[in-house]
Order: structure tokens, then sequence, then C-alpha cells
């Protein structure tokens, strides 16, 4: 038992941030791989729901097929198909290092769930509160800043936030790739070697705590806040 | 018809695309059944069953897939002695029985990965089923309860069939991301169909034909899948005097 302990601990800073003098790696990596994902796949999405309501047919239709797509393929199909294009370099001419692949798949991946997300929080956001800011004086760039925004961002945070969950957990899957995050480091831990394998579930199951409480807490976190936020939509209505 | 695709490299693709649908459908039908009896257990009056379904919902949800066929098919072995495992996983009627039954090679790690599977997206339709369950109009229990019918059999009759009406589009849609999620069991060496066009890139090369190929394989059968499950939806709804938006 103390073995395992052992063993645990000392792997331990290899799965939060990754081996000693190496780019960071495992849960740190994870935590920046999907955030950045997110982040730049809401400004994608931002795209896809305006081109989603546009007013040409090819480009919703343009739009929707990629989202049907993109929805349709496995992520684990979907990272090894791009990074064969993009880390050729036989799009674009650049060549993509597996992680930089990874995140391009990763951010279109997100991109796709949340643009759904993007359009339902602006088609939300009643006319009567825009109306009535632009009769008390308010210009129109205000009313986007101070009444569409936010109000927009508070009717979207929860959905947003159960999709940055689901996409912080399929991060694992870039395993495929070789990058860094907390799934590769585990297996780099346990190695090929066969005197390892009594350290599997153990490892395993250290691995599975670290995504668990930081899935668990964003979910929680989350909850608590959209208590807070019903009540400020709740009062806006009246 | 390319001349590298011989008749033995479709074949093997072929047994690896009945793979992926022998287990997209099975794990489909437990983690429904897996789902249902979590929802139920999270609605219930006694707080040991709140507290097992919950805890089972809030571990098997908040980790990733991945990670869960791993832990079953490779880590779990590990516990057993090495003259036990070849017993207990790998040469038992159980794993003779599923090779028979599908006539797929279907090893411990193809059972393992369906419990891995089947324990998230379960965990998933439960909260997906509960809402349904939640949105139930009380009217309508009421309404047989004053009929004559008993709490347990306007539960049966009323809550769980309006229930999973009610939730079904949810219900779709995980179901087609567990079917995304069986590309993962290659991982785990179950010869899916991921895995045996990935077998066939390291023989012939290809990649980008066959990665291509793959990619049409699971967007087809990701198709089907939801417009089988959307006639069944229909055929759910069907012939009820009420409305799909309940609003009683």
């Amino acid at each position: 038992m103390s073995d395992q302990i052992d063993f645990l601990w000392h792997q331990l800073p290899n799965l939060l941030w990754g081996f000693p003098n190496r780019r960071p790696g495992g849960l740190l990596l994870s935590i920046l791989l999907s955030a950045g994902a997110i982040v730049a796949g809401l400004v994608v999405a931002s795209g896809l729901a305006f081109a989603l309501h546009s007013r040409f047919g090819v480009i919703r239709l343009l739009a929707s097929r990629l989202m049907w797509v993109i929805r349709g393929i496995p992520l684990i199909v979907l990272l090894v198909l791009l990074f064969q294009f993009l880390g050729t370099g036989a799009l674009f001419g650049m060549q993509f290092s597996s992680f930089w692949s990874a995140a391009v798949t990763l951010t279109l991946y997100a991109a796709v769930y949340q643009a759904d997300i993007v359009g339902a929080g602006i088609a939300a956001v009643p006319q009567q509160l825009r109306d009535d800011a632009r009769l008390l004086g308010a210009s129109g760039f205000v009313v986007a800043r101070s009444v569409t925004l936010p109000y927009c961002l508070r009717t979207m945070r929860p959905a947003l936030t159960t999709q940055a969950i689901t996409i912080f957990k399929d991060s694992s899957v870039v395993v495929v790739l070789g990058v860094a995050d907390l799934t590769t480091n585990a297996r780099i831990a346990l190695g090929g070697d066969v005197t390892n394998a009594p350290y599997w579930v153990g490892t395993y199951m250290l691995v599975g705590l670290l995504y668990w409480i930081i899935a668990f807490g964003l979910a929680r976190a989350v909850e608590r806040g959209s208590r807070h936020t019903n009540a400020l939509i709740g009062s806006a209505h009246v | 018809m390319p001349d590298w695709l011989t008749s033995e490299l479709a074949g093997e693709i072929g047994r690896g695309v009945a793979v992926t649908v022998v287990l997209t459908l099975l794990t489909a039908a437990a983690s429904f059944v897996v789902g249902l009896a979590a929802a139920i257990g999270r609605r219930s009056r006694q707080s040991w069953a709140r507290r097992v379904a919950g805890t089972f919902v809030e571990v098997f949800r908040n980790v990733p897939a991945l990670i869960l066929v791993i832990f079953f098919a490779f880590a779990v072995p590990n516990l057993f002695p090495l003259e036990m495992r070849r017993t207990i996983f790998f040469q038992n009627w159980i794993v003779d029985l599923l090779g028979e039954i599908t006539t797929l090679p279907l090893p411990y790690y193809g059972v393992a990965a369906a419990i891995a599977l089947t324990a998230n997206t379960g965990a998933h339709l439960a909260e997906v089923l509960r809402a349904g369950l939640d949105a139930v109009p009380p009217a309508r229990v009421d309404a047989a309860r004053s009929l004559g019918a008993t709490a347990r059999s306007a539960y049966f009759t009323v809550t769980i069939p309006d229930g999973v009406r009610i939730a079904f589009p949810g219900l779709i849609n995980r179901l087609v991301h567990n079917l995304k999620n069986t590309a993962l069991v290659g991982f785990v060496a179950v010869p899916d169909a991921f895995q045996e066009i990935q077998g066939a890139i390291t023989e012939t090369f290809e990649a980008r034909e066959l990665l291509i190929f793959a990619a049409l394989v699971y967007l087809f059968l990701a198709t089907v899948l939801e417009f089988g499950l959307r006639r069944v939806e229909a055929a759910l709804w069907r012939g009820r005097p009420i409305d799909r938006t309940i609003d009683v």
C-alpha cells in the first residue's frame, strides 16, 4: 500500500504540471488547452451563429452543413484527420505541431456546439428591453454593450458552462496525438514497463479524480451562480 | 476502387464497423436502463436511493469517457494475480457467449469498454430522464389517481412513459454522442471501425483516404441512428390525444 502512495506521490507533479525540464503538461495543459479552445471557440461560434441567421441562403446552408459534419464525427477521428492535413502542411502551407493541431481541432469542435447556444442567447434578449433602453436615450452601441451583451451572457452562462465542462473532459482524447496533457502524462508515467502494472488502478483513479475535481467544481460553481442570475433576470422582467 | 483496397482489408474494416454497430446498440440499450433507474433513484423518497443514484451520476458524468474505458479495460485486471486474470477476464462463458451471439471478436476489453461507456452514458441519461420525469404535469398524475389508479401504477403508467417522451430529444443527442464515444474503444485493443481503419492505414499508408472514409462511416452511422431514434420518438407520441408540449 505504501509503495502505491509513494508512486502516486512521486508522479503527482508530473500529472499536475508536467515532467521537469519540459514544457508545461499534465492537468495544467489540459486546462490551458480546453480554456483556449472554449474562448477561441466562442469567437468562431459567434461567427457561425450570425452565418446561421444570414440573409443569404448559401451562407446559412454552408454553416449548417459544416456544423452537421463536425457533429457527426467522433473527436478522436477528427483529431487524427485534421492532423493529417494540418501537421503535414498540406493546408495553408503551414506545418502545425501536434499541440496546435489539437488546439485548432478542439476549437472547431467546441464552436459547432457553442453556435447553437450563442444563437439562442441572442434570440432570448427581449426586443422590449432594447427598445426601452433606446427610448431612455441610449445609443445603439450603448444598448449593445450594456443591455444586449450582459443579458445574452447571463442567459447563455449555464449552457456554455455545461459545454465547457464537456470540452474539458473531451480534451483527454488529444492523447492520440501525443500532446502531453493529463491523460498522456499518466500513460507516460506508467510506461510500457510490466513492473508498473500494480500502479495502473491507483494512477487512473487519481487521474479520474483530478478531472472530476475540475468538472464537478465548475458545475457546482455555476449552479450556485445561476441561482443568483435567475433572480437578476427575474427582476429585469418586472 | 483503389488498388490498395484488397478484399481482405475491406473485410476487416467491415467487421470493425459491425463491432461499432453492436457496441453502440448494446450500450445504448443498457445505458437507457441504467439511466432510467438512476433517474428514478434520484427522485426517490428514500434518502439512501437518492444518495446512491446521486453518487453514481456525479462520479460517472464528471470523469472523461476515455479514462473510464482505460480504467475498466486495462487497469482493473491488474488488481488480480496473473494466474487468475486469464480465467476471470479472458476465458469464461460470458466472453464465449458474447462471441457466439455476435459472431464478433469481443474479448474482455470489449466487455469492459462497454461497461465504461454504459456507466458514462447512463449517468448523462439519468440527468436527461430526471428532467423529463420532473416535467410531467402533476395534473396528469392527479387525473390517473382520481380514476382509481394507485400511486405506484400511476407512476409506472403515467409518470415514466410521459417523462421518457418529454426527455426523448435530449436522449437522442446523448445516444448519438455515445455512438461517437465508441470510437474510443480502439485505445484498449477492441477491433472497432476506427481501430480497423487505423490498422489499414499502417498496412497501406493511405492515411488521408482512409481517415476521410472513417469520418464518412461515423457521419453515416450518426445520421442513421438519429433518423431511427426520431422515428421511435414519433411512434411514442402517435395516437396520443395530447400535443407534444404537454400543458394540461
